[in-house]
C-alpha cells in the first residue's frame, strides 16, 4: 500500500495545508478582484480620472492571497522546505499543519469575495462622490477584518505545533 | 486641539453696490458665505426677498471653462517644451494679468483653432486610414494589367473574382476545359484564405463560364469608382497619403507654434473660473428691490483682518459682527500644530467635528502615528516611505488635502523606522541573507516571529489604551459641557471596572486587587447606568444590563490584533524575497536576480503594506476609537476666495500673506 504511506506522510500532509492555504485564499482574491476590475472597468470609460481611487478599492481584496501565501511560507519554514532540511513529520504532526491552514484557507476565501463585493459596490460610491473614496475603503476594510483574524489564528497555530 | 471660533457676518447692501462688494469680498477671502435658500421657504422672507436668476450666465461659463480645458488638454499631448514632473502655480503681478485678459478675443481664437484642428487631425487619419486599408485590399491584383473597370471586350467577356482557397483550381481548370472550351483562366495571386483569378471566354458562352466558376465558389469582385489598372491605383493611394501625411505635420507644426500661447489660455481658464465662482455667488444672495443681503462666516482669527478691510469701504452699507448663538452650528476650521496638521486628513476623511464638539485630532495622531509604524514595522521600508514623501513635497509644494497626506506618510515613515528598529526588520533579514548569517541586525526589543504571543498582549495593550483615551475624550466632552457626574458615570467607573478585570488576567496580588476593583466597579456600575430610567426596577435591570457592554469593549481589544498580524505579514514577505533573491548564491546571475528581486519585490511589499497599514489604522480610529465619543457631521469652512488652478495672482509685485484655507 504505497499510496497509502504517503497519504500518511507528515511532510505531505503539511504540504497539503499549505496548498490550501495558497489556493482557496488566492482563489478567492481572484475572484473578488476581477469582480471589482470589472465595475471600475465601467467607470472608468466614463471618467478616466478615476482610475487611481478605483485601483486602491481593487486592491483591497487582493490580500486575502497574500495572507495564504503568507501562511503557505510559515508552514515551508516550519517543516524546513524552505531553508533548512526537511523534518521529519509523523502523520499526527502533518494532519497539525493541514488544520492550522484552513482558517486562512476558508475564510480567506469567502472573505475575498464579500470584500470584493463590498469594494465593487464601493466604486458606485467613487462614481457619485469622489471625495468619499475613504468611506468606501473602510466598508472593505471591516470585511478584511475577519481574514486578518483567520491569518492571525492560522499563524498562531502553525507557530505553535512542536516539531 | 480645537475648533476655530466663528463670528457670525451680515452685510446689508444697495443692489447698485452688489457687484462691486461681492469682488471685494473675493479679494478678502475670509468669508464664509451660507447657503441662504431655506429662508426662501420662510413665511417671513418669502414675500421680501428673491434670489437673482444668473443660471443661464453660469451655464455659458461652464460651457466655456470646459472648451479652454479641452484644448489645453490636447496642447499638453504636443507641447514639447519642458515639462516640469511636478507642475507648480506660476505668480503673475495683476496688472499682467488683466492686460492679458484684455486681449482675451486674441486667446479665444487660439482655443478655436486649437479645437478645431483637433477635429481636422482626426479626420486626416480617418482618410489616411481609409486609403491604406484600399491599398491592402488591391494588393493582391497587383500583377492585373488590365483596367478594372472592363467588362469585356468586342467578343469576349471579362470575369474578375475570388474563389476560396478550399476549392481545387486544377480541377475547375480541367472543367472548364472540357465544358466551355472557348475560355481562359489567369491566377492573378492566391493567399492562405482565397485565389484571385481573371476568366475570360467568348460572349456566346458567358453564362455557362459562370455556372462552372459558381460551383467551385466564385465571387464576383466589383472594384467600385475605380478605373484604369490596380497599380495605377496603388500609385495614386500612395501619393494621396503622402500628401495627408504632409499636411499632417505642418498641422502639427502649427500646433507647436500655438504652445507659445498656453500659458495665456491658461490664465484665461483661472480668469472664466474665478468669474464662475463670483456669478455662482451672486446667484445665491437674497435680494429686495433695492438692496442685497450675504450672511456668512468670518473665523475668529481673520476678523482683525475683515473689519480693517471692510472699513475701508466706500459703498453704503451695513455689516453687523455677532458672536454665534449657543448651540449654533458654524462651519468648521481647525487648528492644531505643525505636527498634528497632517493628521487633520484622517479625521477629515471621515468627518470634521460639529461646532460644539472637541477636536479629536490630537489625541488621535500619536496613535496613529504608533499603529501606522507598528503595522508596517520595517526600518527600510520607514527610510524609503519618508524619503519619497519628503522629495514630493520639496519638489510639488503642495496645498490642502494632498500635503497633509504627504506630511503624513513622512511622519508615519519615521514611525515605521522607529518600530522597525525596535522589531529588527529591516528590508526583512537582508543584512544575515547577503552574509550568510555571519552578521544579524539584532532588535532592539524582540523578534515578533520568535515570539508572536508576546507581541500580541502587547497589540492588545496598545489597543486597550487607545480605548481607554476614546472613554477619555467622552469624559472631556461631558466635563466642558457641565455633565460632571456624566463623566464621573459612564467612563470613570467604567475605568474602574475594565481595569479590574485586566488586572483579573495578571492573576497573583494584583489579581486579587482586580476582583475587588471588579466588582465593587460593577456595583457602581449597575447603581448608575439606569439613571435615566424612573422605574426602580427598570433601572436595575437596565444597570445589570450595561455591563453586557464588557463583552463590546473585549472584542474591541481583540480588533487590535491586526497590529500584530499586519506587522508579521510585512517581516515575512520581506524575508521570503530576500530567500528568493538569495537563491541563487554569489554570481552574476544570482547577483542580477537578488537585485530584480529586491526592487520589484520590496517595492511590491511596500506598497501593499503601507496601503494595509493605512486603511487598518484609519479604521481602528474611525470604528473603535471615534465610535466610542464622536459625532461629527460639521460642515467644512470654505471661503469665497479667488480659486485658480495655474497661477497666483499677486497685487503690486507684493504678495498677499498666504491665508489659511
Amino acid at each position: 500500500m504505497k499510496i497509502l504511506e504517503v497519504l500518511l506522510n507528515g511532510q505531505f500532509l503539511a504540504l497539503l495545508g499549505a496548498a490550501f492555504a495558497v489556493i482557496f485564499a488566492g482563489l478567492g482574491s481572484a475572484r473578488a478582484v476581477g469582480m471589482v476590475g470589472e465595475v471600475a472597468a465601467g467607470l472608468v470609460t466614463e471618467d478616466p480620472d478615476k482610475f487611481s481611487q478605483t485601483l486602491l478599492l481593487q486592491a483591497l481584496p487582493g490580500t486575502q492571497g497574500i495572507y495564504g501565501l503568507l501562511t503557505a511560507f510559515v508552514i515551508l519554514f516550519r517543516i524546513g522546505i524552505i531553508g533548512g532540511t526537511p523534518a521529519e513529520l509523523n502523520t499526527v504532526q502533518g494532519i497539525l499543519f493541514l488544520v492550522a491552514a484552513l482558517p486562512i484557507a476558508v475564510v480567506g476565501y469567502k472573505s475575498a469575495i464579500a470584500q470584493g463585493k463590498t469594494a465593487a459596490a464601493g466604486v458606485g460610491i467613487v462614481a457619485k462622490r469622489p471625495q468619499e473614496l475613504a468611506k468606501a475603503i473602510t466598508y472593505a476594510a471591516m470585511v478584511e477584518t475577519y481574514a486578518i483574524l483567520a491569518l492571525l489564528g492560522s499563524i498562531l497555530m502553525v507557530f505553535g505545533i512542536r516539531v | 486641539m480645537s475648533i476655530v471660533r466663528m463670528h457670525k457676518i451680515a452685510i446689508i447692501g444697495l443692489e447698485n453696490d452688489k457687484e462691486d462688494i461681492i469682488e471685494e469680498l473675493m479679494n478678502i477671502g475670509v468669508l464664509h458665505i451660507s447657503d441662504v435658500s431655506g429662508k426662501l421657504q420662510d413665511e417671513n422672507w418669502t414675500e421680501l426677498v428673491n434670489i437673482e436668476e444668473n443660471e443661464e450666465e453660469i451655464f455659458q461659463l461652464a460651457l466655456d471653462i470646459e472648451k479652454i480645458k479641452a484644448s489645453l488638454d490636447y496642447l499638453k499631448q504636443y507641447d514639447k517644451g519642458k515639462k516640469a514632473l511636478f507642475a507648480q502655480k506660476r505668480t503673475v503681478d495683476i496688472s499682467k494679468f488683466n492686460s492679458i485678459i484684455e486681449n482675451k478675443d486674441k486667446i479665444w481664437e487660439a482655443v478655436e483653432l486649437i479645437n478645431s484642428m483637433d477635429e481636422n487631425l482626426n479626420k486626416l487619419k480617418q482618410e489616411k486610414n481609409k486609403l491604406e486599408n484600399s491599398i491592402n485590399s488591391l494588393s493582391p491584383w497587383k500583377s492585373l494589367d488590365i483596367p478594372v473597370q472592363l467588362t469585356g471586350t468586342k467578343a469576349t467577356s471579362i470575369f474578375i473574382g475570388v474563389i476560396p482557397a478550399s476549392y481545387d483550381v486544377n480541377s475547375l481548370k480541367e472543367q472548364l476545359k472540357s465544358e466551355v472550351e472557348e475560355s481562359y483562366i489567369h491566377i492573378v495571386s492566391e493567399d492562405r484564405d482565397q485565389i484571385y483569378i481573371v476568366a475570360i471566354c467568348h460572349k456566346s458562352r458567358a453564362d455557362e463560364l459562370l455556372n462552372v466558376l459558381k460551383n467551385h465558389g466564385f465571387n464576383k469582385v466589383v472594384f467600385k469608382e475605380m478605373t484604369g489598372t490596380v497599380e495605377q491605383n496603388i500609385q495614386n493611394s500612395k501619393h494621396e497619403i503622402l500628401k495627408i501625411e504632409e499636411r499632417i505635420t505642418s498641422l502639427i507644426k502649427s500646433i507647436d507654434d500655438l504652445c507659445n500661447m498656453r500659458e495665456d489660455i491658461e490664465m484665461l481658464y483661472d480668469y472664466l473660473v474665478v468669474e464662475k465662482d463670483r456669478k455662482e455667488t451672486l446667484g445665491r444672495l437674497l435680494n429686495t428691490e433695492h438692496t442685497f443681503i450675504i450672511e456668512g462666516w468670518v473665523p475668529e482669527t481673520e476678523i482683525d483682518y475683515f473689519k480693517e478691510s471692510t472699513g475701508k469701504w466706500r459703498w453704503d452699507c451695513y455689516i453687523h459682527i455677532s458672536e454665534p448663538e449657543e448651540g449654533e452650528e458654524y462651519p468648521i476650521l481647525l487648528e492644531n500644530n505643525k505636527l498634528v496638521q497632517p493628521f487633520e486628513v484622517v479625521t477629515e476623511m471621515y468627518s470634521l467635528p460639529h461646532a460644539g464638539e472637541i477636536d479629536p485630532n490630537a489625541i488621535m495622531a500619536p496613535f496613529f502615528f504608533m499603529f501606522f509604524g507598528m503595522m508596517v514595522s520595517d526600518a527600510g521600508y520607514g527610510i524609503l516611505l519618508s524619503l519619497v514623501s519628503a522629495i514630493a513635497i520639496y519638489k510639488l509644494k503642495p496645498k490642502g488635502m494632498l500635503e497633509k497626506l504627504l506630511k503624513l506618510l513622512l511622519l508615519c515613515g519615521i514611525s515605521t523606522i522607529i518600530w522597525g528598529a525596535l522589531f529588527g526588520g529591516w528590508f526583512g533579514d537582508i543584512v544575515t541573507q547577503i552574509t550568510g548569517g555571519k552578521v544579524e541586525i539584532k532588535p532592539i526589543w524582540f523578534n515578533p516571529l520568535e515570539d508572536p504571543m508576546k507581541l500580541l498582549i502587547w497589540s492588545l495593550i496598545f489597543g486597550g489604551i487607545h480605548l481607554y483615551a476614546a472613554m477619555g475624550m467622552k469624559a472631556y466632552d461631558a466635563i466642558k459641557k457641565g455633565r460632571i457626574w456624566d463623566a464621573i458615570f459612564d467612563t470613570g467607573f467604567w475605568y474602574i471596572f475594565l481595569t479590574g478585570l485586566a488586572l483579573l488576567l495578571v492573576g497573583g496580588k494584583a489579581g486579587t486587587i482586580g476582583k475587588y476593583m471588579a466588582i465593587i466597579g460593577a456595583i457602581l456600575l449597575i447603581l448608575t447606568q439606569g439613571r435615566a430610567e424612573k422605574n426602580i426596577i427598570k433601572k436595575f435591570t437596565k444597570g445589570v444590563g450595561s455591563l453586557y457592554n464588557a463583552v463590546g469593549f473585549m472584542s474591541d481589544v481583540l480588533s487590535y490584533s491586526r497590529l500584530l498580524a499586519l506587522g508579521l505579514a510585512t517581516g515575512v514577505i520581506a524575508s521570503v524575497i530576500n530567500t528568493i533573491g538569495t537563491l541563487f548564491g554569489f554570481n552574476i546571475i544570482g547577483v542580477i536576480v537578488f537585485i530584480v528581486a529586491f526592487f520589484v519585490g520590496h517595492i511590491f511589499n511596500l506598497l501593499i503594506n503601507a496601503l494595509g497599514a493605512f486603511v487598518h489604522t484609519s479604521r481602528l480610529q474611525y470604528v473603535e476609537f471615534f465610535g466610542k465619543f464622536f459625532e461629527g457631521g460639521g460642515k467644512p469652512y470654505t471661503p469665497f476666495k479667488i480659486n485658480t488652478k495655474y497661477v497666483n495672482i499677486i497685487k503690486n509685485n507684493k504678495e498677499k500673506g498666504e491665508r489659511k484655507s
